[in-house]
């Protein structure tokens, strides 16, 4: 472990270091509340490991933000501990743990410029003033901010403020990196340059990062695994492709994408494949290891894995509504078994099908997924938070 | 087989524009601001001419010379500075303290806490100065009795001590809303970066309140100068304009002098007012705004003691004060005789008293609702709708408190007294004396409302400073008229600022006496002026008795004022650890 | 957020305030509106004493002649004010209580009506104004109001001279109020320039010899009673008759002495005010007044100052004048020397430092 607060470091560690492992071992957190108490954190456990950049993904009030805190240590644990490195750090103070955080509003100083932001924590630590310069300059330099520092928080962009946050952060040479929906206040574009840029430095230095997000995009493009919750407990951890793909739950194939279900019997269940009957076809799907045969499952299929040719009179399905989004299609299609959501990206210009045109059903198997569950219709619930 | 998937997005509609109200809203500023300016002109600023006129005239100017060269003159001067800077140093550094423990301890007791703060906004003329006499002075139950010293509490000790101890609740109230308001991430955001309790509360709470502390250290720095009744109890040797001033009409029979003293006493005060806007002008708004989050981190540590420790001892003394006050109401002649009686309250409830009790609570009660609606309405003005002319109108808003009572009381005689003359026709009949219309109650209502906007106005005006103003325009927006925005929106959300105006107003018109006690006749009798001259010839029994009916009028007031507003609506993240909703 | 949107509401703000300041400033009338108007059968006084002694005399004056009258209670310095702002239409018809100093002051600046009352006759010179402008209804004399539980702690006797009065036993143990600020303490002053043969130097040497025993110069001339009462000093300079209210109210350890060599009287006095609407029932109100029956309501409110009239029983809680020896006390002289006196006494002895 080579970063501490005492702060003899002042030049980012190389990547790959070991420190940074962070566990959280079974949180659970309960408030009390005027209608009983409400479990915001329901026996979490998690492993990162160092250098790692894990995002808790979920809708509002799935416990992101709560877990993220208890790792911050601005709450405390009902039960369950982390760990830092092995060391159980539920006793730790706020101020004490190696962590730094970006926080949703950037809590800027408002009457602190830019360069005193930044340069709070160090001085808190009583560096050498010149120290402290350097690693301001190296700071101010790295974030792309030289020139600002005589600034007010209220004087810069959103996209500049974020970058101060994210400066102030990295300047304490934190273990762990810490992130409430920092991106949630800046615009799309800058949200996409800003993901790129917090990426890059995190990979650059290596620091073990917890990211909280309600937006699946950010979750997907940053994140070496993703943590999905819902209701205070994990759904499922995994890399972005494996969510996207191989989805554990009816609720995480929902939540991220769009996903067309539909209910099936498989017949048979082998090396991890189901053999199921949909839209008349018989088709060999990848299955999650819970689904059995001959008891209901779902067949997930992602809107962009179906492809439509017009078919005359030999069409299973008709195009009910179409909508043109230019890099694709979204094609809504009555079927025999209701309606499928269908998107086609890149379409031909000379071949966007009409409503009411019928159509034959191409689906694609392995990009397809068998499950379990039971599913209840939409429910996503906006996320806002 | 059923195949589910989500529907479609219903499409939005849009919703048909609506807007046919932009003409009423300037109809309805310009209503309200018409009555603002008329109330503001007709309550303090053409007494004030009629006094300044007075204080301008050929015959005041060689005062001024003597003013400038009298090394006395010029010792009065200083003394009121200094008690100006006193008083708003310390009440406001205790109404700091006050809510320090109320928004950041986790401790026990805060309840009793924040009513023993409340307290002293109900503090009748004489009865805390008073009882400081007998509790802390020369031969005082505490210091000679207790502690065996013979403290002189005559000065501006004692005087720093009693106003400090009277004033503090505005501070206090006005700083537990903005402390209320700091976003809590700053707080997180510095403790994630390593710092320490007191690092937080040094490096970041206090540059961030320090704007905010400039609004109660002005308020209570001009009413320290402009108080009377305790630099008459308690100032001994040391004189201030406001004392100066009364004594010069009372004992030199020189009005002239008196317009010449408070016109001097009114500098510092504008002064002061001035450089507070110009300051506050240029400093950028530190008020918070965007998405707050995070939750408030009481301080659990061994340092909450000393701090609850410290605002426990003021809370004592205060409670000593008004101990004593009921005491002093109960016994024959308190720290003599200390016989239990209730001849006193028999006075002042069924004698001489309740002539009194009656016509101020009457007065009180219509002067309270107006003065409270005209606080908010100016404050909303101010920080909303005017530019340029909003300092004015705050400044001659402020005018009722800034000046002393005495002089605005003269004012009063010279501008309403005689009745009023366009030719032969009369246009304004005198309001002032037994004579007037309404048996001069008017006047005093008049008075009462002028000494109480103040109040309202600046506790709006905090309040509104921290209300995003996308609120009342996403109002206007959506049709409502100024007016209605004004009664539908901002009131309800700024309810706690309307409840201290009102209940403040209600105390200050209950307690006012500088005013007043000029504007009283025959027919309007007013509980003050008898506590004085109770006081007078050495009743304090009986002074006390008054004092303790009086804040039982008062308590009962703010009890009836809460029924009325609906009680203060949590309109701040609750302090609690486990309040937070998760998530 | 839409500010005040036409120049139109500025300058309407602007004339509102011009018309309600011209309205208030411009033309009040000269003349008296209440002059020659028909007396409307009661009398409105404006009250100098205490609120129990206004209130029994106005009812027993009401009693006695069935004329109404009703009563502010209002100290000298606001009476003048009052007066003085309602001149053209005053709303007082009488100024009863009060130092005579006040009603000199009123006099002088043209408020006061001269009336002699035939029932002036019976009271002495010394009590009264030759003219008429006023009239003594009540004599207070000044004394020493001692707390002999503090004298006794000090092992210091009750001064009962002036010289005593300068022991370097009462250190800072001497009530007095500031001359300028307090009738009672100018009292105390003039007498000191009347003993002295009209030397104000040598009473401002005699004052700040006394300065070291002087715990400070309260605002109000009753303070010091109230000072002593709580043992806070040992001695007040004060009017007799405040502090036998004071005892009155249970501090037994007060004791009155007064000063061999002479000491200071205030007379209270009644007057007509000019102008006055019912100046027959206010003439009615002076008349009476004067009469032994009417001075002799003070004491039964406890109030306890000599009557004037030497025809009234006085109490025997007053202080009985035959005992006192009394300074040659020239109203007129004290007020118009006050001014310069007052001053001469903040340069000179109130600055001074301490012990």
């Amino acid at each position: 472990m080579t970063t501490t607060r005492s702060g003899e470091r002042l030049v980012p560690p190389k990547a790959g270091t070991d420190a940074g492992a962070l566990r959280l071992d079974r949180l659970t957190k309960t408030f009390a509340s005027k209608s009983g108490a409400v479990t915001a954190v329901d026996d979490v456990t998690l492993d990162v490991r160092p250098g790692e950049f894990i995002t808790l993904l979920g809708p509002s009030g799935c416990g992101k933000t709560t877990t993220l805190r208890i790792v911050a240590g601005f709450e405390t644990a009902t039960s369950g501990h982390i760990l830092l490195d092995g060391t159980s750090i539920d006793r730790t103070p706020p101020q004490r743990r190696t962590m730094a955080m970006v926080f949703q509003s950037y809590a800027l100083f408002p009457h602190l410029s830019v360069g005193e932001n930044i340069a709070y924590g160090l001085k808190l630590r009583r560096h050498d003033h010149d120290d402290v310069r350097t690693a301001m300059q190296i700071a101010l330099t790295s974030m792309n901010l030289v020139g600002l520092e005589n600034r007010f928080p209220h004087e810069l962009s959103g996209g500049q403020q974020q970058r101060v946050a994210l400066a102030r952060a990295l300047i304490m040479q934190p273990t762990v990196l810490l992130f409430d929906e920092p991106l949630s206040n800046l615009d799309a574009k800058l949200r996409g340059a800003m993901r790129a840029e917090i990426r890059r430095i995190q990979r650059r230095l290596g620091i073990t990062s917890l990211y909280v997000t309600h937006d699946q995009d950010e979750a997907m493009s940053m994140s070496d695994r993703i943590v999905v919750m819902n209701k205070g407990r994990v759904e499922q951890v995994a890399t972005p492709a494996e969510i996207y793909f191989r989805p554990a739950t009816i609720f995480v194939a929902d939540f991220i994408g769009r996903a067309n279900f539909v209910e099936v019997v498989p017949e048979q269940v082998t090396d991890g494949a189901a053999l199921v009957n949909a839209l008349g076809e018989r088709l060999r799907v990848a299955a999650h290891p819970a689904v059995r045969a001959n008891s209901p499952a779902y067949l997930m299929i992602r809107p962009e894995t179906i492809s439509l040719q017009p078919a005359g009179d030999a069409g299973i399905g008709a195009v009910l509504r179409s909508t043109f989004h230019g890099h694709s299609v979204d094609y809504e299609v009555e079927t025999i078994s209701g309606t499928l959501h269908v998107t086609e990206a890149g379409p031909d210009p000379d071949a966007l099908i009409d409503v009411g045109t019928n159509v034959a059903i191409t689906l694609r198997p392995d990009r397809s997924y068998v499950l379990n569950g039971s599913w209840t219709g939409p429910d996503r619930t906006a996320p806002t938070d | 087989m059923t195949m589910l998937v989500p529907p479609p997005p219903a499409p939005v509609e849009t919703a048909p524009s609506n807007r046919p109200r932009r003409r009423s809203r300037d109809v309805g500023v310009t209503v309200a601001l018409v009555a603002s300016v008329l109330l503001v002109a007709v309550g303090s600023v053409v007494p004030l001419t009629a006094m300044l006129s007075t204080a301008l005239s050929g015959s005041a100017l060689p005062r001024y010379a003597q003013f400038v060269t009298s090394s006395t003159d010029l010792a009065i001067l200083r003394n009121t500075l200094v008690l100006g800077l006193l008083v708003g140093a310390c009440g406001t550094a205790i109404g700091f303290l006050f809510a320090f423990v109320q928004t950041r301890l986790a401790v026990p007791g805060k309840r009793i806490l924040h009513v023993v703060a409340l307290l002293p906004i109900v503090s009748p003329p004489f009865a805390v100065a008073t009882a400081a006499i007998v509790l802390y002075g020369r031969q005082g139950a505490v210091t000679h009795g207790l502690l065996g010293v013979e403290y002189d509490i005559y000065g501006l000790d004692g005087l720093v001590l009693v106003l400090s101890l009277s004033l503090f609740p505005v501070a206090y109230l006005g700083m537990l809303g903005m402390m209320r308001g700091l976003d809590p991430a700053m707080e997180e955001a510095a403790m994630n970066m390593g710092a320490s309790r007191w690092q937080i509360f040094r490096t970041v709470q206090l540059p961030l309140l320090a704007p905010g502390l400039a609004a109660p250290f002005l308020l209570l720095f001009v009413e320290g100068i402009a108080d009377l009744a305790n630099p008459l109890a308690l100032g001994g040797d040391y004189t201030v304009l406001a004392s100066r001033a009364y004594l010069a009409v009372t004992g030199e029979y020189d009005t002239t002098s008196a317009a010449v003293y408070s016109l001097i006493l009114l500098v510092p005060s504008v002064a002061l007012f001035l450089a507070q806007r110009y300051w506050l002008g240029r400093k950028i708004r530190t008020t918070i705004t965007g998405k707050p989050s995070g939750t408030v981190h009481l301080i659990t540590g061994w340092a909450r003691w000393p701090i609850l420790a410290l605002a426990v001892f003021v809370s004592l003394i205060v409670v000593s004060l008004y101990g004593t006050v009921l005491l002093g109401s109960l016994t024959r002649v308190f720290g003599v005789d200390n016989t239990l009686t209730l001849q006193h309250f028999r006075e002042v409830v069924l004698g001489a008293g309740r002539e009194a009790l009656r016509d101020t609570t009457l007065l009180a009660a219509v002067a309270t609702p107006v003065a409270g609606l005209f606080g908010l309405l100016i404050a909303w003005l101010v920080t909303r709708r005017l530019r340029r002319a909003a300092g004015w109108l705050d400044f001659a808003g402020t005018l009722g408190v800034a000046v002393p009572g005495t002089v605005l009381g003269i004012g009063y005689l010279l501008a309403y007294r005689p009745d009023r003359y366009v030719g032969d026709l009369l246009v304004l009949p005198g309001l002032v004396g037994g004579t007037a219309i309404a048996g001069g109650s008017l006047a005093i209502v008049l008075a009462y409302i002028t000494r109480s906007v103040p109040a309202g106005l600046r506790t709006g005006g905090a309040a509104l400073t921290q209300l995003d103003p996308g609120l009342e325009e996403a109002s206007m927006n959506l049709g409502a008229g100024s007016v209605r925005t004004f009664r539908r929106v901002v009131v309800p959300l700024i309810r706690p600022a309307l409840l201290t105006g009102l209940s403040y107003s209600f105390a200050r018109s209950m307690t006012s006496i500088s005013t007043v006690i000029l504007l009283v006749t025959p027919n309007t009798k007013i509980i003050t002026s008898q506590i004085l001259s109770a006081a007078n010839t050495g009743r304090y029994g009986v002074a006390f008795a008054y004092c303790t009916v009086l804040t039982a009028v008062v308590l009962a007031g703010f009890g009836l004022i809460r029924l009325l507003i609906g009680g203060a609506v949590v309109l701040h993240r609750t302090a609690a650890p486990t309040g937070r909703t998760p998530r | 957020m839409a500010p005040l949107p036409h120049p139109r509401f500025r300058a309407m703000s602007i004339l509102l305030t011009v018309a309600a300041l011209a309205a208030a400033a411009g033309c009040a009338r000269s003349d008296a509106g209440g002059r020659g108007a028909k007396d409307a059968g009661k009398v409105v006084v404006a009250c100098g004493a205490t609120e129990e002694w206004c209130a029994a005399m106005t009812d027993r004056f009401t009693e006695a002649t069935g004329v109404e009258a009703e009563f502010v209670r209002l100290s000298s310095g606001e009476t003048v004010a009052r007066l003085q702002a309602g001149k053209a239409n005053p709303e007082f018809d009488v100024w009863h209580g009060g130092p005579a100093d006040g009603f000199v002051a009123a006099g002088e600046q043209g408020l006061l009506d001269p009336y002699v009352s035939a029932n002036a006759a019976a009271i002495s010179d010394r009590y009264k104004d030759p003219s008429g402008t006023w009239t003594g209804v009540y004599v207070g004399v000044l004394g020493f109001c001692n707390n002999s539980r503090i004298l006794a702690e000090k092992k210091v006797s009750a001064p009962r001279s002036w010289q005593d009065l300068l022991s370097p036993g009462l250190g800072k143990n001497v009530g007095l109020a500031h001359p300028s600020t307090s009738g009672t303490a100018y009292t105390m002053l003039w007498s000191q320039v009347a003993l002295h043969g009209g030397d104000a130097g040598a009473a401002l040497e005699y004052m700040r010899r006394l300065h070291p025993n002087v715990l400070q110069y309260s605002k109000s001339g009753i303070a010091p009673a109230q000072q002593a009462a709580r043992g806070e000093v040992g001695v007040g300079v004060i009017f007799s008759h405040d502090c036998v209210a004071t005892q009155e109210q249970g501090f037994k350890d007060l004791t009155v002495t007064f000063p061999a060599e002479g000491t200071g009287y205030e007379v209270g006095g009644v007057a007509l005010v000019r102008g006055a609407h019912n100046s027959t029932s206010a003439r009615r109100y002076v008349d009476w007044a004067l009469t032994p029956a009417a001075q002799e309501i003070g004491p039964s409110v406890k109030s306890y100052q000599v009557p004037t009239n030497p025809r009234a029983k006085v109490s025997e809680k007053s202080v009985d004048l035959r005992t006192v020896k009394l300074v040659d006390y020239d109203v007129a002289a004290a007020g118009r020397a006050k001014k310069d006196l007052t001053k001469r006494f903040d340069a000179e002895v109130a600055q001074a430092p301490k012990s």
